[in-house]
């Protein structure tokens, strides 16, 4: 099946609202990175044993949560194209900030800086913490340069959930690297 | 139509359902009309469509009626060697099926700007639902090869403010037409003004149309449902 239509092939591309805009612009920058995160996402389930059915699920919902986040940036402030748009769950970090305080409960104190790596995937969990921070800070600027209040506001919550998410990947990079019996490395100076 | 799935990668909430073939009648000899029972928790806005499910394999057709309507009407291209229109070509009524949707987002926006529709063969379905479900007003641009493929001509004529069927093939023809390809159209006769376009149909026609709205029509924006 084909899957191209070559309207890009001249460095332009269409927000979800319509707008033919230059492949460089800033929304196109956030929702690359965006599906960079997802990607990764899905390197580090594949990474997982396939046994750890619970961590399949929690990655798989956090796969569809940036699909919805993605909708928001392809689609410019007060778009008519955002009527079709699902607005953004608070509860969706809410979510993430359980799952963070359920697996840190289980988790030794941290007692230094870590060095990012591990078993496969949990360095894949810190490719993903650190994408996570680059698409956030692409979020951050986008929003300044939003005026419209109700773009505003899901940019915001969109904002709420990839910090929560970063501070999710540590921790679960952390959790994965313990549950395959593989000690933190510690920071030596 | 058969579509391929939108390039936005956007979330999509849809259902299950099944279905069965009330009737089928050739809208050409390149393409037909199924009508199917619409399931009473099926809704959809105009311009989606439905993944058709038959035996093991399943297609993307955008749906050709209104959501008033008590059916569901499908505008299917003939393809001789294709997944599943072979088969629905020859399913009787009574025929069951499942489908998922609706799905996509290929859907009227109101607007300010003057709305274009850009259609090839098939394609004119999606803005046959958009028609009967009260939008007008639009221009409205049928690329087919000869006349007799030009699906639905009444019903959207009556909504357009402007109809142009561009006929490509060199077939003789008794009603008005662009000779040539829909970009012919675009490129000699449609004033250069910031547009909403709406692309249905080929890939090609897709991608060169795009390109020249990139060209003369600054400002405008650009929907479009691609398929194969």
């Amino acid at each position: 099946m084909k899957i191209y239509t070559g309207s890009g092939d001249r460095g332009k591309t269409s927000l979800f609202s319509g707008e033919r805009v230059p492949k460089d612009n800033e929304r196109i920058e956030a929702y690359g990175d965006l599906d960079e995160l997802n990607s990764v996402i899905g390197a580090l389930i594949a990474a997982l044993p396939r046994d750890w059915q619970d961590l399949h699920q929690e990655l798989q919902k956090i796969q569809s949560d940036l699909f919805r986040i993605g909708a928001w940036l392809a689609t410019t402030p007060a778009a008519p194209a955002a009527a079709a748009l699902q607005p953004l769950d608070p509860d969706d970090a809410a979510a993430l900030e359980r799952c963070i305080d359920r697996l840190d409960a289980a988790l030794p104190p941290l007692t230094g800086f870590i060095l990012p790596g591990g078993c496969p995937p949990a360095a894949w969990a810190h490719v993903a913490r650190t994408v996570c921070r680059r698409t956030e800070r692409r979020v951050v600027r986008l929003c300044a340069d939003t005026a419209d209040a109700e773009s505003t506001a899901q940019l915001d919550r969109a904002i709420v959930y990839l910090n929560r998410l970063s501070d999710c990947f540590f921790v679960l990079a952390r959790h994965i690297n313990r549950r395959q019996g593989i000690e933190d490395a510690l920071w030596k100076r | 139509m058969e579509a391929v799935r939108p390039e936005a990668s956007a979330p999509e909430r849809y259902g299950a359902f099944s279905t069965r073939i009330i009737a089928r009648r050739d809208l050409s000899a390149n393409a037909f009309e199924l009508t199917l029972v619409k399931p009473p928790a099926f809704t959809f806005y105009p311009g989606q469509r439905v993944r058709l499910r038959h035996g093991q394999n399943e297609r993307d057709y955008s749906i050709a009626s209104s959501p008033s309507e008590e059916t569901i009407r499908l505008c299917i291209r003939k393809v001789a060697r294709g997944l599943l229109s072979p088969q629905l070509a020859g399913a009787p009524a009574g025929t069951t099926m499942t489908f998922s949707g609706p799905h996509g987002y290929f859907t009227f926006k109101a607007s300010p700007r003057p709305a274009v529709f850009v259609a090839t063969g098939t394609g004119i379905a999606p803005f046959v639902a958009m028609a009967a479900s009260g939008v007008y007003g639009f221009t409205l641009l049928h690329g087919v090869e000869q006349a007799e493929d030009l699906f639905y001509r009444d019903l959207v004529q009556s909504r357009a403010a402007a109809y142009v069927a561009c006929l490509s093939g060199s077939s003789p023809a008794s009603v008005a037409h662009h000779a040539g390809r829909v970009t012919g159209y675009i490129e000699n006769h449609l004033p250069r003004r910031a547009c909403d376009f709406y692309l249905c149909g080929r890939q090609d026609m897709i991608r060169d149309v795009t390109l020249l709205i990139d060209e003369g029509f600054r400002g405008s924006l650009v929907y479009a449902e691609a398929f194969y």
